[in-house]
């Protein structure tokens, strides 16, 4: 089954006078419990398609079907909601509520669909125990490193059952060692989950460990490697 | 709505300082709104008592068409059944019945105009302030007689002292003139001039006797037992007192200077309030602007989890709310605590006893706080934070997720 259907997506900017094509006619399809990666040098058009994908953007022209869901045919309101209760997204940086702790960080997304206190709280602790991290449950981010922080957005990301895991440059701004534990982390949840991960990273360590590999420049996909 | 109330009050507390200092400002500012209001109501309180018992009545009942000719052609002429009937009142404390009559007070040395009253001693000792401002003498006895309680100022005039004999002269019932001797009993100081300056009071029976009145007298006066009801109590009497026969006055229908203070001081309360909530809250603007400068990327990260543009607009209105909330109540109990301390000790502003007694007003002032000033200057001060926090809001609920993301 078809998880990400995209069909000649273009996405232009302006950039002063000059248009700068962001996506040019790009096609994808992602079977449902797909490991990709989307490589491609800054500027190749790789976080303008994650963010088509995250419903975070809307592209000038194409067909865009996550799920079965028809992404252009949705308002604002209906992408929120999509987005709540189909996706998970691990950021950069910068991932977490800064007030909130680890569990109620991973709540948080739970709380939002509506599941009760009890039943959140206790899925959140399994899922921080999940990314190792049950003893850092009460901790808020400025408390935890910047690895453990990219933890914990996993461990939220995968909380709510997404259909779809997307995360933009997950260990850019972490050491090789704590990047290749959270790349780990995800790859093992992907086969344990079934949960369908598209990750945009120019990391080495990453791109090894797609299963799919999508290579982008200039805005549209040069090459396509299942492995 | 509970995770919006954690997340703004927790928000608010990422930078102590700036909240604190904002909570400060809102709460001195809400704290002297209450003080001043709680001052302004003790005083109008005072000055509308003290006007209304000085000599008024919370409620004046006279026979139809006195309030325009004061002729004592236009007198009640049986006064008791009609006294009877508002005595069974629920809301009446006292009634008094008054002859009154401009005339002429001579002595041996001067002469000039005077308002004479025929009051009964006792009763009127209980109704209005006369008898406490007695300044020499002795308030009328209760067997009356050729007793007279003179204005201080109106016995300089005439040269005359206690025990010192003064004939007054005013018009009967039919036109003559009649004039009665009295020797004076007492001297009135009351701050007030017309009191001060024209005042002869004399014992009711005497005064009917020497106008040849009879039993009738031209004001039947009510003392309210509660003075905020005097309203409710007027429209009472006016639906069961024939209006063809009698009218039915209140303190504030026979002279609305007071009320006219009171309201004056209300509307310059509303417009301190307005200053003041006005200025507090470009601060509260202030600082939810700053908070939201600073939170693009969250509200950012927020929106793409699935929060709806409407769910941050609420988050951000209720931080505003919660920061004005926390001030306003640190200022409220600062406030309560402020009038309840004066309110038991009072204000001596003695130094201004003379102007204030011109105005009814005593040299100490007990601040009076309602549920009421509470409840409009909090309620001011929430619709105020939900003005200036809906650009905050407003802003945060239109920014796009993916922009707002790649604020650093």
């Amino acid at each position: 089954m078809a998880m990400i259907e995209a069909e000649h997506l273009r996405k232009h900017y302006r950039s002063g006078d000059a248009r700068v094509m962001a996506l040019d006619d790009v096609c994808l399809t992602i079977e449902a419990g797909a490991f990709v990666v989307l490589a491609g040098r800054s500027g190749s058009g790789k976080t303008t398609l994650l963010n088509m994908l995250g419903a975070l953007d809307r592209p000038d022209a194409g067909a865009l079907r996550i799920a079965g869901h028809d992404l252009l045919a949705m308002n604002a309101d209906e992408r929120a909601a999509f987005r709540l209760h189909h996706l998970g997204f691990v950021f950069q940086a910068y991932n977490l509520i800064r007030v909130l702790s680890a569990r109620e960080n991973v709540a948080y997304v739970l709380q939002l669909r509506g599941m009760g206190r009890r039943e959140r709280l206790s899925l959140a602790d399994h899922w921080l125990a999940e990314v190792g991290l049950a003893e850092f449950a009460d901790r808020r981010p400025d408390q935890m490193s910047g690895g453990q922080q990219q933890r914990v957005a996993v461990a939220r990301a995968l909380a709510a059952k997404p259909d779809l895991v997307l995360a933009d440059e997950p260990t850019a701004n972490l050491d090789s060692h704590t990047g290749a534990e959270l790349i780990d982390l995800m790859r093992h949840l992907n086969e344990r989950e079934g949960t369908t991960f598209v990750i945009a990273s120019h990391d080495p360590a990453v791109i090894a460990s797609a299963r799919m590999l999508v290579t982008m420049q200039d805005g549209r996909i040069v090459s396509l490697e299942e492995r | 709505m509970l995770i919006y109330l954690r997340l703004g009050w927790r928000n608010l507390w990422l930078h102590p300082w700036r909240s604190a200092l904002t909570s400060v400002a809102l709460a001195i500012g809400i704290a002297a709104l209450i003080f001043l209001t709680a001052l302004n109501e003790g005083w109008m309180q005072q000055v509308k008592g003290n006007f209304a018992l000085t000599l008024t009545g919370h409620v004046q009942i006279h026979a139809r068409g006195f309030e325009q000719s004061h002729r004592l052609a236009d007198s009640i002429r049986h006064p008791d059944a009609v006294i009877d009937y508002l005595r069974k009142q629920a809301g009446v404390m006292e009634v008094a019945q008054r002859l009154r009559v401009s005339g002429l007070a001579s002595s041996a040395e001067g002469n000039g105009g005077a308002y004479i009253y025929g009051v009964e001693p006792e009763v009127e000792r209980r109704l209005s302030r006369l008898a406490e401002m007695l300044s020499a003498g002795a308030w009328l006895s209760p067997r009356g007689g050729h007793e007279l309680l003179l204005g201080d100022g109106l016995a300089d005039r005439l040269h005359v002292a206690l025990g010192d004999k003064v004939v007054l002269m005013a018009s009967m019932r039919n036109g003559e003139i009649a004039s009665e001797v009295f020797w004076v009993r007492g001297l009135l100081h009351s701050g007030v001039l017309d009191i001060d300056d024209s005042m002869a009071i004399v014992p009711l029976g005497m005064a009917q006797h020497w106008l040849g009145m009879g039993e009738g007298v031209t004001d039947i006066v009510l003392r309210a037992r509660d003075a905020e009801a005097v309203p409710a109590l007027v429209r009472h009497l006016r639906q069961h007192l024939d209006p063809g026969t009698w009218e039915v006055l209140s303190w504030s229908d026979i002279d609305p200077m007071a009320q006219q203070w009171a309201d004056f001081a209300d509307a310059y309360t509303w417009v301190v309030l307005l200053i003041v909530i006005l200025v507090v809250l470009a601060e509260v603007l202030n600082t939810m602007l700053m908070g939201l400068h600073e939170r693009v990327r969250e509200f950012g990260l927020m929106a793409a989890l699935g929060v709806r543009a409407r769910q941050l607009f609420v988050m951000v209105l209720w931080e505003t709310v919660l920061l004005v909330l926390f001030g306003g109540t640190i200022g409220l109990l600062l406030g309560g605590a402020l009038v309840w301390w004066y309110g038991l000790v009072g204000i001596d502003l003695s130094r201004f006893a003379v102007a204030f007694s011109f105005m009814y007003m005593e040299p100490v002032i007990h601040p009076a706080l309602t549920v009421e000033s509470c409840a409009r200057i909090l309620g001011a001060a929430l619709c105020g934070a939900l003005v200036a926090g809906v650009l905050p809001a407003w802003r945060a609920a239109r920014l796009e997720p993916v922009e707002a993301l790649r604020e650093w």
